[in-house]
Formats: structure tokens, sequence, C-alpha cells
């Protein structure tokens, strides 16, 4: 069917959702519509004129031009998934489709781009397959910038690895993101909680069993370690597996072979371990519930994941995080949090770490039908804190300017010494900071 | 004998222009600033497109500056806390670039919408004061390369 001749061509393309754009022959940007703008964060009086490439800015874009691949080869490009990043650094995942412009005597005069913005579609795509990789870890935080110096390198390498943190730190996030970037990331990533199933059926889950070899095992079943053949298995708790079981896995990492239940001869089997606890393993080889030899063989690699309270400074960078991600899963549109509710997030003491965070941004998301997640949207144990007020109560007595270079102080250090956070959470600048510490000593020096 | 530091500069290309993403660039040409003048100092080919494999690759080779397009805030991250200087949103051909770099005018070649960011690394002022102490430091002269630019 023949396009209309006489509609608004410019209304049409700015009342799509898709980004757009169209290029001359020499890859100048000659049409930029609003959701081009809105996607990229580029106006178009800024986009127009320029090349492409440079406004784009797209994994394609260095040799592998849609629009060029369409001009050499004819036909068009529809729904190719790439990655754009936009000016204020963010890596965002777009799927393009492109085609040429031509005349009505066929002659070239250009191309055409439109592309959809992913974002929302991969964050479900993660939360369902589990894909979570290096950059899906949240926070800049000097504690996790230690780790994520080595991370690579570890996963790298075929070394088995420990990671010890408390619960909630995300050691199975990071066990995803170890197997994910290591060379086995085509394996099975299989994950078992040694501390949640009973002693007796642990063993048969981890190794599987032969026919025959108990009353109702009448066909073979396939363990874990099995599934995880080629692959990385994550032992969770592994600080609660039972004696006998540290047995068969010290022997797994010392022949790689293991024998299932029944079974009269060992599998080989070529398996990444990676394993985390919250216990102090070390503790427990002394108290004997620990083999001291597994102990060692399972030390290669340690990583120790901070808690959440060592870098409360990616606790505002969390909460967008889940605030983005709960958005998406239940189609709100929370706009963050308050002010208040910062706070009172940035003084908690989260002895569940990251997951209690998660937790109270979930409740909240319940309560709050729209706008900022305000105090009353907390759980009640939450509302506490704001009413004693505990921590403004430590900081007030002794004149008003005491008392400001006092809360100046307490922020500096909550936020571990970093003055453009503390600046930043009391909205001052930075030599009105330096004049409140300068101004009164440290009461504790 | 005088030990003498340089300053050693990466560029991350596409063909004769910066590249338009850092982490997909072909390659990444380096160059050694000394007496004030630009040398080559040879290329980086990476095959892997894998950015952590670039990374480290541009941290084992000892580069003080970073001049790029557009760059993932994560990559730009890793390479300031190894202390690498990294000017993103440029856009231009490389020898321009170059020239601009020695003569403090990288900001007529920002990318367009990053006028505003990605000043957070250095201002051109500091770049001139840091190479004029490189400079200092670079007195005690080693006999000049045979290729200039």
């Amino acid at each position: 069917m023949p396009f209309p001749t006489n509609l608004p061509l410019e209304d049409i393309f700015s009342s799509i959702a898709d980004g757009l754009f169209t290029v001359d022959t020499d890859w100048n940007i000659t049409y930029f519509n609003e959701a081009a703008q809105r996607i990229t964060g580029i106006p178009a009086e800024e986009a127009m004129g320029n090349k492409c490439w440079d406004v784009f800015r797209s994994s394609l874009c260095d040799g592998q031009c849609a629009i060029g691949k369409c001009i050499k080869e004819g036909g068009r490009i529809v729904n190719k998934p790439v990655f754009i990043i936009r000016a204020d650094g963010t890596k965002l995942p777009v799927s393009i489709s492109a085609s040429p412009l031509r005349n009505s005597d066929g002659e070239i005069l250009g191309g055409v781009e439109t592309f959809r913005d992913l974002t929302e579609i991969n964050v479900m795509r993660k939360k369902v397959k589990d894909l979570q990789t290096f950059e899906d870890i949240v926070g800049h935080s000097p504690a996790l910038d230690k780790i994520f110096k080595i991370l690579p390198q570890v996963s790298n390498s075929e070394a088995t690895t420990l990671l010890l943190g408390e619960s909630g730190t995300g050691k199975e996030l990071f066990a995803r993101a170890i197997h994910n970037l290591s060379p086995r990331k085509n394996g099975p990533f299989v994950a078992v909680n040694c501390g949640a199933l009973p002693d007796n059926l642990l063993e048969s889950e981890l190794f599987g069993y032969k026919a025959g070899a108990f009353t109702d095992a009448r066909t073979d079943k396939p363990g874990r370690f099995e599934l995880a053949e080629g692959g990385t298995i994550f032992l969770d708790e592994i600080g609660d597996l039972p004696g006998k079981l540290q047995v068969k896995i010290l022997r797994f990492l010392q022949e790689k072979t293991f024998e299932p239940l029944g079974g009269v001869k060992p599998v080989q089997a070529d398996i990444r371990i990676v394993a985390a606890t919250n216990h102090d393993l070390k503790q427990r080889v002394s108290d004997g519930l620990f083999r001291q030899d597994l102990f060692y063989r399972l030390n290669v690699v340690t990583l120790r994941l901070p808690s959440l309270t060592e870098r409360r400074e990616d606790i505002p960078l969390l909460i967008d995080h889940f605030v983005d991600e709960f958005n998406v899963l239940q189609d709100k549109e929370i706009t963050g949090v308050s002010k208040e509710v910062l706070t009172i997030l940035m003084h908690h003491d989260f002895p569940g770490n990251i997951r209690e965070l998660e937790n109270i941004l979930e409740y909240a998301f319940i309560l709050c039908p729209s706008g900022p997640i305000l105090v009353d949207h907390l759980p009640e144990h939450l509302h506490l804190m704001k009413n004693s007020g505990q921590a403004r109560r430590e900081v007030l007595y002794g004149t008003m300017d005491e008392i400001k270079c006092r809360a100046a102080r307490h922020t500096l250090s909550r936020n571990n010494g970093k003055k453009m956070a503390t600046c930043r959470e009391l909205e001052i600048s930075k030599d009105t900071l330096r004049r409140m510490l300068a101004r009164y000593p440290n009461e504790d020096e | 004998m005088n030990s003498v530091s340089t300053t050693l500069i990466c560029l991350a290309c596409y063909k004769d222009r910066l590249a338009s993403v850092c982490e997909n660039a072909d390659e990444y040409l380096l160059f050694e600033i000394r007496d004030d003048k630009i040398y080559p100092a040879g290329r980086l080919s990476l095959p892997s497109k894998d950015p952590m494999d670039r990374t480290s690759a541009i941290l084992a080779c000892g580069v003080t500056f970073l001049l790029c397009g557009a760059i993932c805030a994560l990559t730009r991250t890793i390479l300031e806390k190894n202390g690498i200087n990294v000017i993103p949103w440029l856009t231009g051909p490389t020898d321009a670039i170059l020239h601009a770099f020695k003569t403090d005018s990288l900001f007529s070649f920002r990318m367009p919408g990053c006028r505003m960011h990605g000043s957070k690394s250095k201002g051109t002022g500091q770049i001139r004061r840091q190479r004029r102490g490189q400079r200092h430091e670079n007195q005690r002269q080693l006999p000049l390369p045979n290729s200039t630019i």
C-alpha cells in the first residue's frame, strides 16, 4: 500500500516510541526524532550534521555499520541486538533495524536506522536466566574495588575458589559472575546449598546413585556433580557439610573423581568448584568440625566479600539498582527514595546485608503506589529509628556551629572519609565542608 | 645512570581516527611524550573484544593518558582507579587529536552531547601542568628517536 503523501511525516516520527535517525551519503545525521534524543541523551540540535558514529556510538559503528551493510549488500537489517554508550557512560542494550533510503530513480540518498531500548527486557531476562556478570555487581566502594581488580584473573584460572562473607553479601552472585567470566561460561552452573538438605539426601543429591543402591532406587539418578560436567559447581554453606561428605569432596578435589551411591567405579569429572560459607572456617577446623586438609584444598583463592556496613557508600547505588529492577518487574514508576528514607537506610546496620536492603525496598514497593518511597512505606522497625533519632541525638549538644561541625564529621566518617560523598549528602560545597572541619578540632583526636 | 620517566599516551583507534567506542577499538596506538614532542611508541592490536582483557593490556603497558571516544563507565572507573588519566568523549583524526593534546585544545574535539560530561578526569590546564612537571623531570635528556610527529 503506498504511503499517503499529504501526511506530516515529522509528527509521525516524533510520535513513535523507538529512536529513529536518518543519514545522508556522507554519514551526517539529517534527522533525529524525540525518542532518539531520549534514549541517547543527546539533543537533536547537537546530533544534526554530525557523523552518525559520533552520535550513536554503538558496538557496530566502527567497521560493521548496519546502514553501510544494507547499502552494500542490499536488503534490510531487522532487530539486531547491539549496545550503545550514552553520554553518561551507561552501556545501553538496544535492538536496531536499518535500511537504505533511495529516490525514485533508485539512487542512494542515505539511510534510516531505528532502535529500541532493551534495558527492561534485559533486566527481566537476567532475572529469569541468572545471567549475572561482573557488570551486574553494583558498587564502587574501595572494599569492592579490591575484589573487582582480581575477579577477572580469578575467573580465568581453574583454581578452586572460596567465597567468605556474611549472609546476604551476594556470594552466589559473585559465584555466577566468576562462572560467566570463566572459560567454562558455556558449561552449566550448578548451585547447591549444603546447609539446606539433610545429610543422607545431600550425598545422593551431590553424587547421584545407581539403580539398586537402596530400596526404591530403581533407575540411575545423576548427581549435581555429574550435571555440572564441563562447568562450575557452587557449594554454598560448605561449612555445614557433614564429615563423611567432606571426605568425598576432598577426594574429588585431589583426584577429580567421585563415586555415586552404589557405584562400583569412580566417575571422572571436569568441574570447577566455587565454595562459600558465612562461618569462620579456621575456627571450625580448630573446633574439629571441618577437616583441615579440605580447608587447605578449598583455600586456594579466597575472596572475602564485604558486608554492607563496610561499603555504606554503595547504599545509594544499590537503592537505585533495586528501584529500577522492581519498577521493571512490578511495572511501577517509583522515582526513588526520599531524603529521609535515604538517611534512615544510611544509618541502618543491615545485619542481613544486601538481601535485607532488597527486602526492605520490596516491602516499600508494595505500599508505595507512585512517586518516591517515603518513611511510611518502610517496615515498622525502621520507623522506630526515625522516631528515636538516636544518631541525631548524639550530636545535639553545644552551640549551633559545634553541632553542625560534629554532624559534618559524623557524615564524613560514615562515608569512609570521602569528602565528595559527604558534600553530596549534606548538600554543601567542598569549601564549606573544609571550613567546618577546620573550625573545630576533632573531639576524638 | 639517570633514569628518565616518560609519559605514555594511548589512543583507542579505528583506522585513522579515534574509535567511536573505546571498548570496540581496532587497535590502541601508543605515543611517548618527551622533550615536548610526541613519538610513536608502538601499537596494541587486540583480537579479544573482552573489555577486561583490553583493560588489562592497557594497564600492562604503563599508559599515563588514554584518549578515546565513548567509554563505558565501568571500564573508565577501572582504568582511573589504576592510575590512568582517561580523556574520553573525543572524536577526530588521530593526528589532529595528538596535536590538540599537545596544544591543550582537546575541547573542540568533544563528541556531540558530551560537552558537559566527562570532565571528571582532567581539565586541559591540569594536563598541561602534569606534562610540564613530566618535562621538568625529563630535563636529563635522552637522544631523540628518528620518527617524530
